[in-house]
């Protein structure tokens, strides 16, 4: 009995942790001139991101700039002469593609107070095509939107159209009213805009034109499409207001951030408070509001199957705040926090972050973040193995000395520490092998660009959906819920019992929804499914 | 609990659904007031043993299938009739699934425990002197299984599945079912005495004088 603690000891000894490195890389880059007021854009390799200003005669202009994202070398950078105001239009990647219209590689496209339009070439800056859209003091503002092979443009004054494969303006429409910050929304009916005077227009894509009045009040992002209607936040002489479908839901504080919403709840926040709506099965109400003042870009991510909001801090003292669903878990602070509206650039490990100190700061943090993740586990499996091992050595002791009631325990004991470290895994293997497997054909009408990227297909309504070449992600959710964002397909989730649940696609539930990984099915749930480089997903009605 | 759309079986509205949630309960609590001959003392020692069940099968809930839930299911069955152990199994279902999801699987959660508990009214793990028998208990740890993991996986049934669609499906969870079995077997072997002193915490007092006195004389 004696020998069972020092073999114990050296059995601990003998098994290899996994070591945690601080592999974390950060760069910033300070420009001369300038804040950063929108988000950077993090595509591949390279890191966009836009300053902006009040530019008056001196040298200083407005600049668009591409950076390596792992060393911070700058590739290139591109200056307006002539856009003198605040430029807070969001850069707008697309990638290359055909259309009615032609044909295009892919573009960085970028929206100016001077109300230009400008479409860039993501590899050395050079223009592809301009246009010029309506100006009345101020140009473009606002978030720009893409609709199959046209840019859907909202002016000072309306909305335009151009083609992405020439810049041909396609259509122009005038609202008569003024609009600042006022992102675009993409609907069946058609555009969707607010403006300065608490006006929602609707544009069809004939050209004509639909008004409603909302209230008192200036709109300054694009509404959102909730299934119970419209979404606005709309900034008030007293604060400001939300509305749903033409109804006024609640008032809260000034100067409103831009809202977004995520599966079904809207994140929205103001000077005072950080909010958390819940769309239920009847309306849209506020569930959860956090103290905190913000009132520029939100941003969302899933890291790990949790989901993030970044809020930035409009303070002085800056930084970002980190929400879950409903309530701060944390500030993430740089060296060089000040006032800030710009909400952070994601892509896959590295997080761009910049502010109105004019500096832009990128960080690759998922090689650290999955190295503490393994190490976690890897504390996890040797203590089951200890167990397991200890359990057996006092097993046999038992059987030596003929114990046999102090035996059935220990054996139960036993047994169930080495069923729960094998069933899951064996269980696992053997539907693998079992599963019905078919081939996954690529479908000629994919961009080239597509292959050896992860690709996932949703059949929705009898309708087939496809996106490749995003940033490659680790398991299913995660590159469904990307997908879903940049095709701008509504995904419900649940979380249940047995993890995370795909519930519907654009509302369209039936009888319940199923994936396939290169054709097979998976043994497991989408947290828990997979994905290789170049996997292709498929998400099918039952 | 039928509102986990788009899961197999039917969806209804929350105010069904609290309907539902409310007639099983008042069912539970109808089981329980309604007077028994035996004239144990049930009360306390089941809510406990409720509290119990449910408190650890949200904590186990990360290692599926293990959980004391099937053998408390047995004991209580087996200690104090069947209608107790349906009441025991609706309101550990109910209180647990509170917090790990309500879905078309209570309804057969439910179902797979009462079945138990009225095999364990049968085939009782006590003996003619209501002492608990550790090999009877470690027994059921393997006949309870069966019985759980069959009438669980109904729910699974719709109409497009046949029998051998069924079958196989069965076959795939012969695995998680031994992992039921060793978790069953452990919690029997561990916790099984311990389950029984709470089971018989108000026990009448002229029990206790005769057993006593039976010990005594046994020596």
């Amino acid at each position: 009995m004696m020998r069972v603690p020092p073999i114990l000891v050296l059995l601990i000894l003998s098994v290899p942790l996994a070591q945690a490195s601080t592999d974390e890389s950060t760069w910033t880059h300070e420009f001369d001139a300038g804040y950063i007021t929108t988000k950077p854009l993090v595509i591949d390799d390279t890191v966009y991101v836009r300053t902006s200003g009040f530019w008056t005669g001196s040298d200083d202009r407005p600049i668009v700039a591409a950076f390596d994202v792992h060393t911070g070398e700058e590739r290139w950078r591109y200056s307006s002469q002539t856009s003198l105001q605040h430029d807070m239009s969001p850069l707008l990647f697309v990638e290359s593609g055909t259309g009615s219209c032609g044909e295009w590689g892919a573009l960085l496209l970028v929206g100016w107070n001077d109300g230009k339009i400008t479409a860039h070439s993501p590899e050395d800056g050079s223009i592809i095509w301009q246009n010029q859209t309506e100006v009345n003091l101020l140009g473009i503002t606002g978030q720009m939107a893409i609709e199959n092979d046209r840019i859907i443009v909202p002016t000072r004054t309306g909305v335009a159209s151009f083609c992405l494969a020439n810049g041909v303006q396609l259509l122009e429409v005038d609202t008569g009213n003024n609009g600042w910050r006022n992102g675009v929304l993409i609907t069946e009916e058609g555009y969707v805009i607010g403006d300065e005077s608490g006006h929602l227009h609707t544009i069809h894509r004939n050209g004509t034109l639909s008004t409603t009045y909302l209230g008192e009040g200036k709109i300054r992002h694009a509404p959102i499409d909730t299934r119970h209607g419209l979404f606005v936040h709309m900034q008030t002489d007293s604060g400001s207001s939300l509305y749903l479908n033409g109804s006024l839901i609640g008032s809260v504080g000034g100067s409103p951030a831009i809202p977004l919403m995520h599966e079904d709840r809207i994140y929205a926040s103001t000077s005072n408070e950080w909010i958390s709506m819940l769309c239920g099965a009847e309306t849209c109400s506020i569930e959860s509001i956090e103290s905190f003042r913000s009132s520029g870009e939100l941003n969302l991510r899933t890291y790990n199957s949790t989901v993030e909001i970044w809020a930035p801090s409009n303070t002085p003292e800056g930084g970002w705040g980190v929400f879950n669903q409903t309530s701060l878990i944390r500030m993430e602070q740089t060296p060089f926090d000040t006032y800030g509206t710009a909400a952070p650039g994601f892509s896959q490990g590295v997080l761009a972050l910049g502010n109105d100190a004019g500096i832009l700061q990128v960080t690759h943090y998922d090689s650290s973040q999955k190295k503490v993740d393994s190490v976690d586990g890897s504390i996890v499996q040797t203590i089951h193995y200890i167990a397991i091992l200890g359990l057996f050595l006092l097993l046999c002791r038992s059987f030596s000395v003929h114990d046999w009631s102090q035996m059935m325990k220990i054996g139960s004991a036993f047994f169930l520490v080495l069923a729960i470290a094998v069933v899951p895994e064996l269980s696992v293997n053997l539907a693998e092998k079992t599963a019905t497997q078919s081939e996954v054909e690529w479908n000629s009408s994919w961009p080239e660009e597509w292959k050896q990227t992860q690709v996932i297909v949703f059949e929705i309504d009898g309708e087939e959906r496809a996106i490749g070449g995003l940033e490659p992600q680790d398991n299913v959710y995660d590159l469904t819920l990307l997908a879903c964002q940049e095709l701008g397909i509504q995904s419900q989730v649940e979380q249940q019992y047995l993890g995370a649940y795909l519930v519907a696609f654009n509302e369209s539930a039936g009888d319940g929804w199923e994936f396939t990984i290169d054709g097979k099915r998976s043994p497991v749930g989408m947290s828990e499914a997979q994905l290789g480089e170049s996997s292709i997903v498929e998400w099918r009605p039952v | 609990m039928l509102s986990a759309i788009g899961t197999h079986g039917p969806t209804v509205s929350p105010t069904a659904l609290l309907f539902l949630h409310a007639t099983l309960f008042f069912i539970a609590v109808w089981l329980l007031i309604k007077p028994q001959r035996d004239g144990n003392a049930w009360l306390w020692p089941l809510f406990l043993l409720v509290a119990i069940a449910s408190i650890s099968r949200i904590a186990m809930s990360f290692i599926p299938n293990v959980m004391p839930v099937t053998i408390l299911a047995v004991m209580v069955g087996s200690k104090f009739g069947v209608r107790r152990g349906f009441a025991f199994a609706v309101l550990v279902t109910l209180a647990s699934n509170a917090v790990l999801g309500h879905g078309w699987w209570s309804l057969f959660q439910i179902a797979g425990w009462a079945s138990v508990a009225l095999v364990a009214s049968w085939i009782s793990v006590h003996d003619e002197n209501g002492n608990l028998s550790m090999t009877q208990l470690a027994f059921s740890a393997l006949w309870s299984v069966p019985i759980f993991s069959f009438i669980v996986s109904l729910s699974i049934i719709d109409s497009g599945m046949s029998a051998f669609e069924f079958g196989l499906y069965l076959a795939n969870g012969l695995l998680f079912d031994a992992l039921h079995f060793f978790g069953n077997l452990f919690f029997a072997m561990w916790f099984g005495q311990w389950f029984e002193r709470l089971l018989q915490m108000n026990q009448p007092t002229h029990q206790l004088v005769q057993q006593e006195s039976e010990h005594v004389s046994a020596l």
